[in-house]
Formats: structure tokens, C-alpha cells, sequence
């Protein structure tokens, strides 16, 4: 396939992903905003603050008297003037699947295409000021029939998996993310920090929809080091870092048209050597500081990955 | 008020009335009341307002329809159109750059007999403009005869002296040409424009139907109405037809400008619809003369373009240098017959406005036929005895550029500004070899819907013919129509809209 489309599916698949995880990260912050008002002071720029940053998004210029937690939903959901912002993240998809809407199906791009004209609509999107939740919704709900449409109407070829490739890097990513910027809560071990932390953890499961899968398996109250181990090495659960970068590496395999285990890329090389870290980790030894390394150590080669891959297909 | 006089206006039966009055009793009228025929042909109604025999039932049937129902259909044919993208991109144009090209439920109907005269006339017009291209690209007979002004072709600006004496595959240069045709005040269907470059406006054609079928299934009940889905897979067997011989499995590709022109839609609808490659400039290279694109696992042969990008840039080595959308060299593997190309170079010459008058003559010239469609009367300037009847009657005729094209660069004569004429006026002076000037032809008008009701619209029809191992007319077209009341300018770039064409099967059904 030409190079060119490839990169586009890639992004598409990329950019169609971020707009999902940023959608329910704000959602699920929204709503852990107000259960903490209960007992916390002033959680308010506390956790907006650790998800900014967490994003590594510039903050909300300063605004004309908007209530700042109103302006940073806005910042992360329309605003255009943001170039990660849930509605930036949505064009970006559908313009990369416009340069190349003959490769996917017309069924797909009538899905995304669908979402972008909800999501640009006017009210819809002064709606966000009351609540930001349906937006959320609706933006999650959109990539997942996008998804789901595509997985039902393309060929599983190349180009489909060039998709999946933009998907799962992008979701491993997110997650490792997530994970990173609440490893410093592991350290306290505090009892009246308990329901705080409690509902800090369940928050990290719900921004990777992983709050009733994770019950179903632990059948336990949330617990720092099983949610750490549940994200990051499960092998079952579609949002764990471990199942994406595994059908990362097996995207990358179809495509090379080689055996698994056989290809000499960089990219599969690094990957592959990730994915095997991940699978035999013991996740017992995983205190606070290795964790912090491993999940800086994780980002970094997926980064790489990303860039190899770049080289390697020649994407722009 | 108005439903009484139904039955006679429309020449149908009156759609029955609600005994309840006040308000809701206007909403129950028919969609066709008062509907009001000007000086144009009207497709639908004669003199007297009864439906033509083709176009009883339809009529019927938008009778019985509440307007309400209707205004529901048109707004699920709009959102249809929205979210499949089924966009053009306007130029200038402030309002942003996508916009939906909107198009009106009330299908255009075309009895067999009619579209048989159509399409003979088609085929006729397509084989004399090949035949004529040939010619001036080679021995130049008519140019020698004087049957067509030498220096007219020779000196126009789309005739490319490079391809003189270049064979191109199979002595085809007009491999897809969309003709647009209009009907005069007595019905006669005329010819105003060859397109022969690269003519847009099938996918337009083919996406109608099926939002049509999908939004409003019922209007199909009465009527046997020929498919048109076969255009892809007729265009693609052009495509083979044309590669070169050395080629076993062609390899054929679309390529389009990208994403940011104006037919866009249609460049990724019809290489998704035939399976092809759909290409930018900066995918393809030209190596020894022959053309590869870049793919994710190297350099692959391309044996046949589909060029959906005209000759000016196409290669900036050959042509303007300045061109980023072409691909360098590839002028010179087309000579070398390595790639073919669709439609081929040099084609513009056949549909240059100045030529147009003279179509006519070729096809007597190199057919010993006598044309079935006519041309519309065009007055050349140049000519001195046409250029004092043109000064003298600006405010009657439309006088067009013969280089430009859209609808950009005319003057309507009827619906000009005495300061636009002064402008026209000067310009044909300076130029004289530059304008062609027509009668204003009120194009026959069709019942639209509009606010509400329908009334009628001025519309024309762009049938699309292809040219490879025989000449195929799909059957059907693209017709476009003007919306604003009383235009005459049906380009989408110019608040036009479309409607679905029916040619109805020869069964004897209506």
C-alpha cells in the first residue's frame, strides 16, 4: 500500500484514540472532582492540575472571569486553540481519514465523519459549561462504533493494521501514562488518606475503563498494587498496557509479512523486548521507585517504537 | 384557498382536503398548487399544466404527498448527504471550505424513445471530437481544408504543440467526457459544452440514486428506471483497455490533487469504487521513463493514470514548473508509452469554447453525417459581422470567456448591470477572439423544492460517456439545477444543486 495512506490510517487510528482516552479522562476527573469536594479542601486544581500535567498539554490561557475548572474542561474538550483537545483530536482523525477515504470503508468514514459533525455542533458544545459529560459520552461512544465499524467492514490487510498499530500504541501510551502520574500515591501508605486513595485508585481504573473488569477478577476493594498489576501485565483485558503492546507486536508481524519472532527490525526488536518484560514481570517486587522507572523506561520505548516506525514505512 | 384550484392548475387529481379549517388546512395543500410555468420548456407540465405522459404518476404521487412528509424526506436527504461527506470545496468563497452540494428529491424523468436520440447523438459527438484529435495532433486535414480556422487551433491556448505527432494508445484522446446538454423553448435538447478535459460530476450521479432510493423508496413505485451502478466497472474496463501492451495485470491509479479540491468526494468515490490506487503527485516518480508509486514495500509499476489533474499540471517539467500537484517526468513516459493516461494530453482543444461552433462541421466532415444534437447559435466576435450583432445585443445574449469555465467569467445578458456590459463591451473590443456569445436560452425549468412547495427551477443535464473498445453512455446523467429563482447558472460553484435522473426502461410502464 502507498506509504502515504498508510501514515494516515496510522493516525487515524492514533488521533481517534487520544480524542477517547482524553474524553473519559475528563469525565472521569469531573466526576472524582465532586466526590472529593466531600473530603477535600480545595481538590479542584489539584486533580484538573495532575491531569494538565499528566497530558503534558499547556494549561488554559488565562480567561475573561470563567470559572477556571469550566475554562480547563473547555481548554481540554473544544477549544481548537488547543491542538490535543478532544475536538483538535477528532479533526485531526477525520482529516487523515479524508485524505485517504477510499482505504477505509464508507461505512467507517460515515461513522467518524457522523462524530465530527455531533461534536462540532454549537449548543452540543456550550452544553459543556453545565456538565461535560455528554460530550464525553458522546465521543467515546463515536470512536467505539468507528472502531467496532471498522473491525466489521475492512479487510483485515495492511492498511487495517496500520490502524491498529495508530490504536494500541496510542493506548498503551495513554495508560502508562495514567499510571505514571499516580505511582507518588502508592508511597503514601496513610490510613485517614484511605478513602481518598481509594477513590483516587478507582478513578485510574474508570479513566481505562477497567473498574468493573477489575472487580470481576480481584473481587476485592481497590488496592494500589492489584490496580498497578491489572493495567499494566493483564493479559485478558483489552486496556492493559501488555494486551496493547502484544497486538502492537502483532500488527507489526503481519505487516513485516514475516514469521512471528523472526523479524530483525528495530522496532519489533524493541518492542518485542518490552512486551517480554511486561509478560514475565513479578509484580510483587513492584514498589513505588522501580515502578516509577519501569513505567518511565515503558513510555520511552514506545515512544521509540513510534519513531521506528516512522523510518521504517517511511510514514511523513 | 389554494387546494380548488388544484386539479386544474396541475392537471392531476386534488389531494383530498381536511374538512378542518384554519391554519392546518394550508398544510394539507398540494405541493404542486400554483405552480407557475414561465417562458422556459417545462419538463414536467405542458402549455396547459397536465403532467407529460412520463411524468403522470410522479406527479400524482407528489400530489397525494403532504408538504410536511416531503420537508421530512428532504431533510433525511440532507443529512444523508452530510454524513456520507458528499462535499465539493468552493472557491472563492468565504464560507468556509467544505459545503454540501444539496440535492432536490423530485427526480428528473427521461422516456426511452428521448434518451435513445440522446444517446446516439452522444456517441456520434464523442467519435468526431476523437476523430478530430487526432487529426490536428497528426496530418491536420481539417485544418487544411478550412473546414476549422487553422489559427484557431493552432494558437489556442489548450492546444499542446508537444504532442503533435505523438500516437497515443488505441487513437483515443477523449476517453471520458461529460457533455452538458439543454433544452430550448420547444423542447429540443442542444448541445452547450463538451467537457472533455476532466469532467466532474459522476459519483454525483451515482450517490443520488442511492440516496434516493434510501430516503424516498416509494417514488420508485411506478416507475422502471434504468441503473446507473455500472459506471465504475465501465470506467475501470476503459482503463484496461488502454494500458500498454507490455503490461499483463495493469496496474491503474487515480490521481487526484488531494484532499483540498473541489471534487475530491469524487476522486476517493471512484477508486474506492473500482478498486484503484487513489494517488497524489508526491506518490508517484518517474524512473527510465517508467512511473512507480511509493508503498510500504518499495517502488511498484503504474501502467494507467486516471489523471483527475489538468494538463497545466501535470508535469512541471513539461509544463508549468511552478506545479507541486504533478509528477516530474511523467510527460515523457507517457511518450515513450510506458504509462497511459486518461483522458490524454492535449484534449482541451476539443471542448475550448472557440472551437465549440464547430462540431457541427466536423461531424459532417469526418462522419458524412449530419449531426443529431445541435449545437446552441454561437456567435464568434471575431468575425466581424457577429462581433457588430454582439456589441449591439449584449443585453439579450450570454457572452462567456473561452477559457474560462464553472460559470466564472460570463455575462448574463438579461440579469446584467448596464456598467457590467461597459465592461464586456470593452473587453470584447480588445479581445474579440477571446468571448463566444449565445442567445440567452431559458433552460427548461423543473418543479423544485423550495420553501416549502415546489416551483420551478432552470436545470440542464451532463450525461457522461466513456470512450475504450466501444463508446458506453451510462444511462442517466447528472442534472444540475439553478435554485435561486430565475437562475440560469446551475455550476455547484454558483448555488446549484442536483436532482436524480431517470431514463425509463423501454417496457411500455408510463
Amino acid at each position: 500500500m502507498l506509504s502515504r495512506v498508510a501514515d494516515a490510517l496510522f493516525w487515524t487510528g492514533r488521533y481517534l484514540e487520544r480524542s477517547a482516552c482524553l474524553a473519559r479522562s475528563v469525565d472521569v476527573t469531573f466526576s472524582l472532582d465532586l466526590d472529593l469536594h466531600g473530603v477535600l479542601s480545595n481538590p479542584v486544581e489539584l486533580e484538573w492540575n495532575a491531569l494538565i500535567s499528566m497530558l503534558r498539554q499547556p494549561p488554559p490561557p488565562p480567561g475573561d472571569g470563567e470559572h477556571p475548572v469550566a475554562a480547563v474542561q473547555r481548554w481540554l474538550l473544544v477549544d481548537l486553540g488547543n491542538p490535543g483537545s478532544v475536538m483538535a483530536c477528532v479533526n485531526r482523525a477525520r482529516n487523515n481519514a479524508r485524505s485517504i477515504r477510499g482505504s477505509i470503508s464508507p461505512q467507517m468514514w460515515r461513522e467518524l465523519n457522523k462524530l465530527h459533525w455531533r461534536l462540532s455542533d454549537g449548543s452540543f458544545q456550550a452544553a459543556v459549561a453545565q456538565s461535560p459529560h455528554d460530550f464525553c459520552e458522546e465521543t467515546q461512544v463515536g470512536v467505539l462504533l468507528c472502531h467496532g465499524v471498522c473491525d466489521a467492514t475492512m479487510s483485515h490487510d495492511e492498511g487495517w493494521h496500520f490502524i491498529q498499530l495508530g490504536t494500541y500504541l496510542e493506548r498503551a501510551d495513554k495508560v502508562l501514562r495514567i499510571l505514571d502520574s499516580k505511582f507518588g500515591l502508592l508511597e503514601r501508605g496513610d490510613a485517614a488518606d484511605l478513602p481518598v486513595c481509594n477513590l483516587q485508585w478507582g478513578a485510574v481504573l474508570r479513566q481505562c475503563r477497567a473498574y468493573e473488569a477489575y472487580q470481576r477478577l480481584y473481587i476485592s476493594r481497590v488496592e494500589p498494587e492489584r490496580v498497578v498489576e491489572f493495567l499494566l501485565v493483564n493479559p485478558d483485558f483489552p486496556n492493559s498496557v501488555r494486551f496493547c503492546l502484544e497486538r502492537v507486536l502483532d500488527s507489526l508481524t503481519e505487516i513485516s509479512g514475516r514469521l512471528p519472532g523472526r523479524s530483525d527490525s528495530d522496532a519489533m526488536r524493541t518492542l518485542g523486548g518490552l512486551v517480554s518484560e511486561l509478560t514475565y514481570l513479578d509484580s510483587e517486587e513492584l514498589d513505588g521507585e522501580r515502578l516509577h522507572g519501569l513505567l518511565g523506561d515503558s513510555l520511552g520505548r514506545c515512544g521509540r517504537v513510534g519513531q521506528l516506525l516512522q523510518q521504517q514505512y517511511s510514514l511523513q | 384557498m389554494v387546494p380548488s384550484s388544484t386539479a386544474r392548475q396541475t392537471g392531476v387529481a386534488p389531494a383530498p382536503v381536511d374538512s378542518a379549517s384554519g391554519p392546518e388546512a394550508v398544510d394539507t395543500g398540494s405541493l404542486l398548487a400554483g405552480y407557475e410555468l414561465g417562458a422556459a420548456y417545462d419538463e414536467m407540465f405542458d402549455g396547459e399544466l397536465q403532467a407529460r405522459g412520463h411524468y403522470q404518476q410522479l406527479a400524482h404521487l407528489l400530489d397525494r404527498t403532504p408538504p410536511e412528509e416531503f420537508r421530512r424526506r428532504k431533510a433525511m436527504t440532507d443529512l444523508s448527504m452530510r454524513q456520507d461527506g458528499v462535499g465539493f470545496t468552493v472557491y472563492r468563497a468565504e464560507e468556509g471550505i467544505e459545503r454540501v452540494w444539496p440535492m432536490d428529491p423530485v427526480p428528473r424523468i427521461i422516456p426511452a424513445d428521448e434518451w435513445q436520440q440522446i444517446e446516439a447523438g452522444l456517441v456520434q459527438r464523442i467519435t468526431a471530437l476523437n476523430m478530430f484529435l487526432w487529426d490536428i495532433y497528426h496530418e491536420q486535414h481539417i485544418l487544411r481544408d478550412r473546414v476549422v480556422p487553422p489559427q484557431l487551433v493552432l494558437q489556442g491556448s489548450s492546444f499542446r504543440r508537444e504532442f503533435v505527432g505523438v500516437d497515443v494508445p488505441r487513437k483515443i484522446y477523449i476517453h471520458i467526457c461529460g457533455t452538458d446538454l439543454i433544452r430550448a423553448a420547444d423542447g429540443e435538447y442542444l448541445v452547450l459544452e463538451d467537457n472533455g478535459r476532466t469532467p466532474s460530476g459522476v459519483s454525483y450521479m451515482l450517490h443520488n440514486r442511492q440516496v434516493l432510493k434510501r430516503v424516498f423508496p416509494s417514488l420508485f413505485n411506478d416507475y422502471d428506471v434504468l441503473p446507473n451502478d455500472d459506471y465504475p466497472a465501465a470506467l475501470l474496463d476503459v482503463l484496461k483497455y488502454i494500458a500498454p501492451e507490455s503490461a499483463a495485470a495493469p496496474t491503474a491509479v487515480l490521481l487526484s490533487p488531494g484532499m483540498y479540491n473541489s471534487a475530491y468526494f469524487e476522486h476517493s468515490f471512484l477508486a474506492q469504487r473500482m478498486g484503484i490506487e487513489l494517488v497524489e503527485g508526491r506518490d508517484l516518480l518517474v524512473d527510465a521513463n517508467r512511473v512507480f508509486m511509493r508503498t510500504t514495500r518499495g517502488l511498484r509499476r503504474v501502467d494507467v493514470i486516471y489523471r483527475r489533474i489538468d494538463d497545466d499540471f501535470l508535469d512541471p517539467l513539461t509544463f508549468r514548473p511552478d506545479s507541486v500537484l504533478g509528477v516530474p517526468g511523467l510527460v515523457n513516459a507517457y511518450r515513450a508509452g510506458n504509462v497511459a493516461l486518461a483522458n490524454s494530453i492535449g484534449t482541451g482543444i476539443a471542448d475550448d469554447k472557440g472551437i465549440y461552433p464547430f462540431v457541427p462541421a466536423m461531424i459532417r466532415y469526418y462522419l458524412k453525417q449530419d449531426p443529431l444534437l445541435n449545437n446552441v447559435e454561437t456567435f464568434r466576435p471575431e468575425v466581424p459581422a457577429h462581433l457588430q450583432h454582439v456589441l449591439a445585443n449584449l443585453d439579450t445574449l450570454v457572452v462567456k470567456r473561452v477559457n474560462e469555465s464553472g460559470g466564472y467569467g460570463m455575462l448574463v445578458g438579461p440579469a446584467s448591470t448596464a456598467e457590467q456590459r461597459d465592461d464586456f463591451r470593452r473587453a470584447i473590443r480588445a479581445n474579440p477572439r477571446d468571448f463566444i456569445a449565445q442567445p440567452t436560452i431559458q433552460l427548461s425549468t423543473h418543479p423544485t423544492f423550495v420553501d416549502g412547495r415546489l416551483e420551478g427551477r432552470h436545470l440542464d443535464l451532463r450525461p457522461f460517456v466513456l470512450c475504450g473498445e466501444r463508446v458506453v453512455v451510462t444511462p442517466g446523467g447528472l442534472t444540475r439545477v439553478a435554485l435561486p429563482k430565475g437562475s440560469l447558472v446551475v455550476n455547484s460553484s454558483q448555488g446549484g444543486g442536483s436532482k436524480d435522473t431517470w431514463i425509463l426502461a423501454n417496457t411500455g410502464r408510463t
